[in-house]
């Protein structure tokens, strides 16, 4: 009977570890629309939002430690808890640079990057994340691979992004901006290159969560570094 | 079906009954096993106890025997020293080697044999004698009876066995007066007296508190360096702790699975250990 109890709480963390990912992308979604519109009710939203994220990774990280401490897990189970122990903390991490985005796009409007091509990045490496999350339900070690591997491809075009910025301000003439206008282009730079870095974080997130999947999986720490 | 190492028999082992310090290095240069157990098989009459258990256990190192009960977890260890040799109806066939040498050999002296594999039990058993007669009394029967010589041995054997400090100055006490967990050091103590090279240990803490459990696991953390250390626990937790490595007997006799500790708590190879050491049965 307190196996099968036990049975019952390794599956009930399963599902709120993905319940959890639902909730952090959501809030990440909502943070790249808020990018997209300058929607500032949005933005409030998520930044508000992130206490529930943060008390979730909280309930979990306790769920975890009692696992761990009253059943003893060992073998599959032990690499399954330990996994979704650190699985939880990259989702924690995504909430907070949702948060982020969303305050970066609730600001002036970049004019170094198309909002929608900013946009575009964050929803690859959203559906990363998403993926990872997929793979972890179902144990799958060969999606982990596959994601790892779309998370150079990301790498890359994040980069792209950021030298696109900087050669947009590399090509402005100064004497042709007023102080406030040279301030207000610093900051539009340094917001736009936060993003994008935020977004290539969440991407990172994504691998961490398919490497703990995989040694969880199949005891193979191949994704880990 | 003998190993290279029986094929030329240590020829002081025959005589001497198991004193072969000076042959050591040669026999862990062939092996690092000095233990070796080659498609044991045990029957109690028609029932199989043991199913062609085939294992080497290293020297210098913890070997935990976990598996369910009447899997032959205690079979195994008993059939090391022959204590089985005592049950009428049990049958041994295949091999089990100590240095080379298959203690079942008809040249093999058991009781030599257990001088050098002594055995704790799960029930701490002194005798009903003083505490220094406890450890003195191996010691008595091989013959030592120089007084100076035996207080010697029995201080070495109550500080091996962590005891010492605590019985120093009441020697003469009955060893029935010590606390369970002192009564199973005492017991270690008269096991190391005779200066064995194994240990084995069946279930040395099941009748423990969890503090004196304690401070049985941290003399097998010390007394590995001396001593090989072989030991049948129920406790899961206790074996991934102490031991270097871990055997699954499963129900039947079978070895199922043996490996290093983390690797069998971590990543067990066999399906059927998995269950059993997650508390799924199937």
């Amino acid at each position: 009977m307190a196996r099968h109890e036990y049975q019952r709480e390794l599956d009930r963390l399963r599902a709120d570890v993905c319940s959890m990912s639902d909730l952090v992308l959501e809030r990440y979604e909502d943070a790249l629309e808020v990018y997209e519109t300058g929607n500032r009710s949005l933005s409030e939203s998520v930044i508000d939002g992130d206490h529930e994220v943060n008390e979730r990774y909280l309930d979990l990280e306790g769920d975890c430690i009692e696992l761990l401490a009253l059943q003893q897990p060992v073998a599959g189970d032990l690499r399954f808890v330990a996994s979704s122990f650190k699985i939880v903390t990259d989702l924690e991490r995504i909430g907070d640079l949702a948060t982020n985005l969303a305050g970066y796009g609730a600001a002036e409007t970049t004019t170094l990057l198309a909002p929608e091509g900013v946009v575009e990045l964050g929803e690859r490496a959203g559906s990363m994340v998403a993926d990872a999350v997929d793979a972890y339900e179902v144990e799958d070690a060969d999606m982990t691979w596959e994601i790892a591997a779309r998370d150079d491809d990301l790498d890359q075009a994040c980069r792209e992004a950021s030298e696109r910025v900087v050669r947009q301000l590399l090509a402005d003439d100064p004497s042709t901006l007023s102080g406030t206008e040279i301030e207000a282009r610093l900051a539009d730079v340094s917001r736009t290159l936060l993003t994008i870095r935020d977004i290539e974080r969440v991407g990172d997130h994504a691998v961490n969560i398919c490497a703990r999947t995989l040694y969880m999986a199949e005891n193979d720490d191949g994704l880990i570094y | 079906m003998s190993s290279n190492m029986t094929d030329t028999p240590d020829e002081t082992l025959i005589e001497t009954g198991f004193e072969v310090e000076a042959d050591r290095t040669h026999e862990q240069t062939d092996t690092e096993a000095i233990l070796q157990s080659e498609n044991l098989s045990v029957n109690y009459g028609d029932e199989q106890a043991l199913d062609d258990v085939t294992i080497e256990i290293p020297e210098n190192r913890v070997t935990a025997i976990i598996g369910p009960s009447g899997c032959g977890k205690s079979t195994f260890l008993r059939s090391i020293n022959r204590m089985n040799d005592r049950i009428r109806s049990c049958a041994v066939d295949g091999e089990l080697y100590f240095h080379g040498k298959n203690v079942y050999d008809d040249d093999v002296d058991p009781v030599a044999l257990r001088r050098k594999i002594g055995q704790v039990f799960q029930a701490p058993n002194p005798f009903p004698k003083s505490i220094y007669d406890n450890v003195a009394y191996g010691l008595r029967i091989q013959g030592r009876d120089d007084e100076v010589d035996l207080d010697e041995a029995v201080e070495r054997a109550l500080r091996g066995a962590a005891l010492w400090d605590e019985v120093s100055h009441q020697l003469d006490s009955s060893g029935l007066d010590l606390s369970g967990g002192q009564q199973q050091r005492l017991c270690i103590a008269r096991a190391i007296a005779t200066d064995p090279e194994v240990l084995l240990m069946d279930e040395p803490t099941s009748a423990l508190d969890p503090v004196a459990a304690s401070k049985i696991e941290d003399l097998i953390d010390e007394l590995v360096e001396k001593y090989t250390v072989v030991i049948v626990t129920h406790n899961m937790q206790q074996a991934a702790r102490i031991s270097d490595k871990t055997a699954v007997f499963l129900t039947g006799g079978e070895l199922v699975e043996y490996d290093d500790t983390a690797t069998v708590f971590e990543n067990p190879a066999d399906s059927r250990v998995e269950d059993y050491i997650t508390g799924k049965f199937g």
